[in-house]
């Protein structure tokens, strides 16, 4: 079985959220991207998760969740890696 | 048991080649048909899980299927298992395309709309058929077959008899004409645009070249006539 490598990491989008809609749009990215999500913090101007899986992953949820749902604006994002395994080691 | 609006005839078997793929419509919804290169056929929904580019304009390879877009590769389960910009990727379970049963029945690919667990047994025709041509019209499936059965053609061999069209199941008909039997499937595009799949029930020594033409014509005069009357008179 292929090693696999996994990421942690924080990502806080920033803009003009509607977070029920946004909420949802990220639930659905991480599901069919095969990643753990919780949701840290919920406003209207930020939105914070935490997702976990393969870094490529992690990549492909922040680049569509920095597009977002057609009814808000994301301006901003920050990512912060909390941990990473390199091949399952 | 009736297999309608379960099982839908999608193609002529000859219409999809090994390692080929073709879109289509089944009541307005879209699919893509495809052979893989070992002969087996596969529907899909069509459309990629990563864009929604449509997979009928992909690519096969092997036994896989290509997305144009981004060369997303599916096995032939549906499952997504090569993104070419991520080669190292484990690829999740999760990217798949929703994919549905297809079988071969009487020279047509046939599929079930409905999952596989719940759905009939397919429409069951066995025998040897030459396949004549599948052939569109801007009419609803019942316009259709009226039409067939006031516009039969002349039989091929045999004496000019009345034409008798019988259902075998669902979507695949039988038009018997003289000693010549043509099986037809009847495939909704959409509530308005009705494909019409036909094959000549009968040896390939028989009817091969000038059955195939003779019958061939007989479809364009169907068109003709649905075409150019109202819906009316073609059901009179």
């Amino acid at each position: 079985m292929k090693a696999v490598s996994t990421e942690t990491a924080r990502l806080s989008f920033i803009g003009r959220l509607v977070p029920p809609s946004f909420a949802e749009f990220c639930d659905r990215r991480a599901e069919k991207l095969d990643l753990k999500m919780a949701i840290r913090s919920v406003a209207t101007d930020r939105f914070t998760v935490e997702v976990s899986g393969q870094p490529d992953l992690v990549d492909a949820f922040e680049m569509a969740c920095s597009l977002g749902p057609l009814d808000c604006l994301v301006l901003d994002y920050e990512r912060t890696r909390i941990h990473s395994i390199a091949n399952g080691e | 048991m009736t297999t309608a609006g379960v099982w839908h005839p999608v193609a002529l078997s000859a219409s999809i080649e090994p390692g080929s793929s073709a879109g289509t419509h089944i009541d307005g919804k879209e699919f893509v048909v495809w052979r893989d290169n070992s002969g087996a056929p596969h529907m899909w929904e069509d459309r990629c899980p990563h864009r929604g580019m449509k997979l009928s304009f992909g690519f096969v390879r092997g036994d896989h299927i290509a997305c144009l877009y981004h060369g997303w590769q599916y096995d032939t389960a549906g499952q997504c298992r090569y993104i070419p910009a991520h080669p190292e990727l484990d690829v999740p379970g999760s990217i798949r395309v929703p994919v549905f049963q297809t079988v071969e029945v009487a020279g047509m690919i046939w599929v079930a709309t409905e999952p596989t667990e719940s759905a009939p047994p397919a429409p069951q025709e066995t025998g040897e058929t030459v396949s004549v041509r599948s052939v569109f019209f801007g009419a609803a499936i019942d316009a259709v077959l009226a039409a067939i059965e006031t516009t039969p053609p002349r039989p091929f061999s045999g004496e000019a008899a009345a034409s008798v069209l019988r259902q075998i199941d669902g979507r695949l008909y039988a038009l018997t004409v003289g000693s010549d039997t043509l099986l037809l499937g009847l495939h909704s595009l959409s509530g308005e645009r009705t494909a019409l799949h036909v094959v000549i029930a009968g040896p390939a020594a028989r009817y091969s070249g000038k059955g195939q033409a003779h019958f061939l014509a007989w479809t364009a005069e169907l068109r003709h006539r649905i075409e150019t009357q109202p819906a009316a008179a073609v059901a009179a």
